[in-house]
This record gives C-alpha cells, sequence and structure tokens, in this order.
C-alpha cells in the first residue's frame, strides 16, 4: 500500500476524516435545532433515558444539551486540525510551523474534552441523583495518555520544520 | 562564530552578475541571493565546487571565518551595526 495518493492510507484516513467532519456538523446541527427549539417545545417534550428511567428535567434537559454541543465543537476542532494537517501531507510539506500549532490545539482540546467529562459526570449526580445507577470518577489514563502523545508530536514537527528549514537553506 | 560570504566581493572582481553566475553554475538566482546575503544554513560542496570553478577562486576568496556572536553568517558588505 502507498504512502500518498489513491488508495494510500493517508488518502483512507483523509475519506474518514472527511466522513467524521460532516457527521459531527451534522450532529451539532440537530443538538443545536434540539436546544434552541427547546424553550419552545415546552417540558415533557423531550426526555432522555437514565438508568431509572425517562428524565424530562428541564434542568438536565438544557444542561445535557449544552454539554453535548460543547463536546461535539470540541471534537470538530480535533477533526478540521486534523483535516488541515492532512491537507499539508498531501501537498508534501507537512513539517511546517502551522502543524506545530495544529497539534497543540489538538492535545488541548482533547485534555479539554476530557475535563467536561468530569463536568458532565458531577452534573449529572448532582441534577439528577439516581438516574445514572454509577458514576466512574476515576480519571481516564488512556484519554490522558493520548494528550501526551499528542503533545510529544507536536514537538517531533518542530524538529522537523526545523530541518526541513535547514535543507531549504542548504545552498 | 560568524561566516562571512564574499560573494558580492569576488562577482564584481570578475566583473559578473548574479544571473550570469546562476546559469553556469546551475543554481537558482534565489538560492544564490540567499547565500549572498548570508541567510544560507549550509552550502554544498558540489556547489562550492562550481562556485569555485565559474569564478576561478579558492573556497576561502568566497566564505571567511571571524569569531562574534554564535552561529551568525553574513554577508560581507552589510553587517549589521
Amino acid at each position: 500500500m502507498r504512502a500518498i495518493g489513491p488508495g494510500s492510507v493517508s488518502s483512507i484516513l483523509k475519506t474518514a476524516l472527511d466522513v467524521v467532519f460532516f457527521a459531527l456538523i451534522a450532529g451539532a446541527g440537530v443538538v443545536l435545532l434540539a436546544a434552541l427549539a427547546s424553550p419552545f417545545i415546552g417540558a415533557g417534550q423531550l426526555t432522555v433515558s437514565g438508568d431509572a428511567g425517562p428524565i424530562n428535567d428541564p434542568l438536565v434537559i438544557g444542561g445535557g444539551l449544552a454539554l453535548a454541543l460543547a463536546a461535539l465543537g470540541g471534537l470538530l476542532i480535533i477533526t478540521q486540525m486534523l483535516r488541515r494537517v492532512f491537507a499539508t501531507l498531501t501537498v508534501g510539506e507537512p513539517f511546517q510551523r502551522d502543524n506545530i500549532r495544529r497539534l497543540r490545539l489538538i492535545g488541548f482540546t482533547l485534555a479539554g474534552l476530557e475535563l467536561l467529562s468530569y463536568a458532565a459526570r458531577a452534573f449529572a449526580a448532582a441534577v439528577a441523583p439516581g438516574a445514572i445507577e454509577r458514576i466512574d470518577y476515576w480519571p481516564n489514563f488512556t484519554a490522558w495518555f493520548a494528550v501526551l502523545v499528542v503533545f510529544v508530536l507536536a514537538e517531533v514537527f518542530r524538529e522537523g520544520a526545523r530541518l526541513r528549514q535547514d535543507v531549504d537553506l542548504t545552498i | 562564530m560568524t561566516i562571512r560570504v564574499h560573494l558580492d566581493r569576488v562577482l564584481l572582481e570578475r566583473r559578473m552578475s548574479l544571473t550570469e553566475l546562476s546559469d553556469r553554475v546551475g543554481v537558482t538566482i534565489a538560492n544564490l541571493s540567499i547565500l549572498k546575503t548570508g541567510k544560507a544554513k549550509a552550502i554544498r560542496f558540489s556547489t562550492l565546487d562550481a562556485l569555485c570553478r565559474e569564478l576561478g577562486c579558492q573556497p576561502g576568496d568566497l566564505v571567511a571565518w571571524e569569531p562574534g556572536p554564535a552561529d551568525r553568517v553574513v554577508e560581507d558588505d552589510s553587517e549589521a551595526a
């Protein structure tokens, strides 16, 4: 399998990223519509399923929609940054300063999403006690390890950009 | 460490333009300008060989070392004050 070009790993990943990106946009659109329409629909028309049965508390619905929008926004940022990194890869210029900034933004967004998940669990415990049988507050080490990996990759790209500049300025 | 590039001086002495030198050595004018203005990070031996051949000079006529601020390459007629 080739590295770049049609049928390559990169092109498959790029297609997957595009699909995920537009699916996230569609999902965010649905959640945003629900959030905008909820005050007009009225209490009881929107429900979410909990372990103890359906919940139609407006506070729970509203808070849940807000958290869902924030999470989708974070995922959209990550996906869009990855798409832009891939765009530089397809033109043969991946080691550039913009990609360092994009990878760091991905790292911070991943960390933010993990913190958001803690906030969501605390919110659920506060406004809908018993709705979720078991809320796990234990840190997700895999997620935090992924954050570390992304920041390490950003440093690798920084060194790559420096080496690329050296090559460009070698006469 | 400061590396000075004397390309402008040698071109003047040989009465050769940068364009003509570019055609002779096969290096673009843009890259020769980068070299001339001291922005280059490195020079290949093949490039140095071509320059010396076409200009009829030694490598020491083109580049010189002077003690100074670390890792700075300057063009001989445009040293910062």
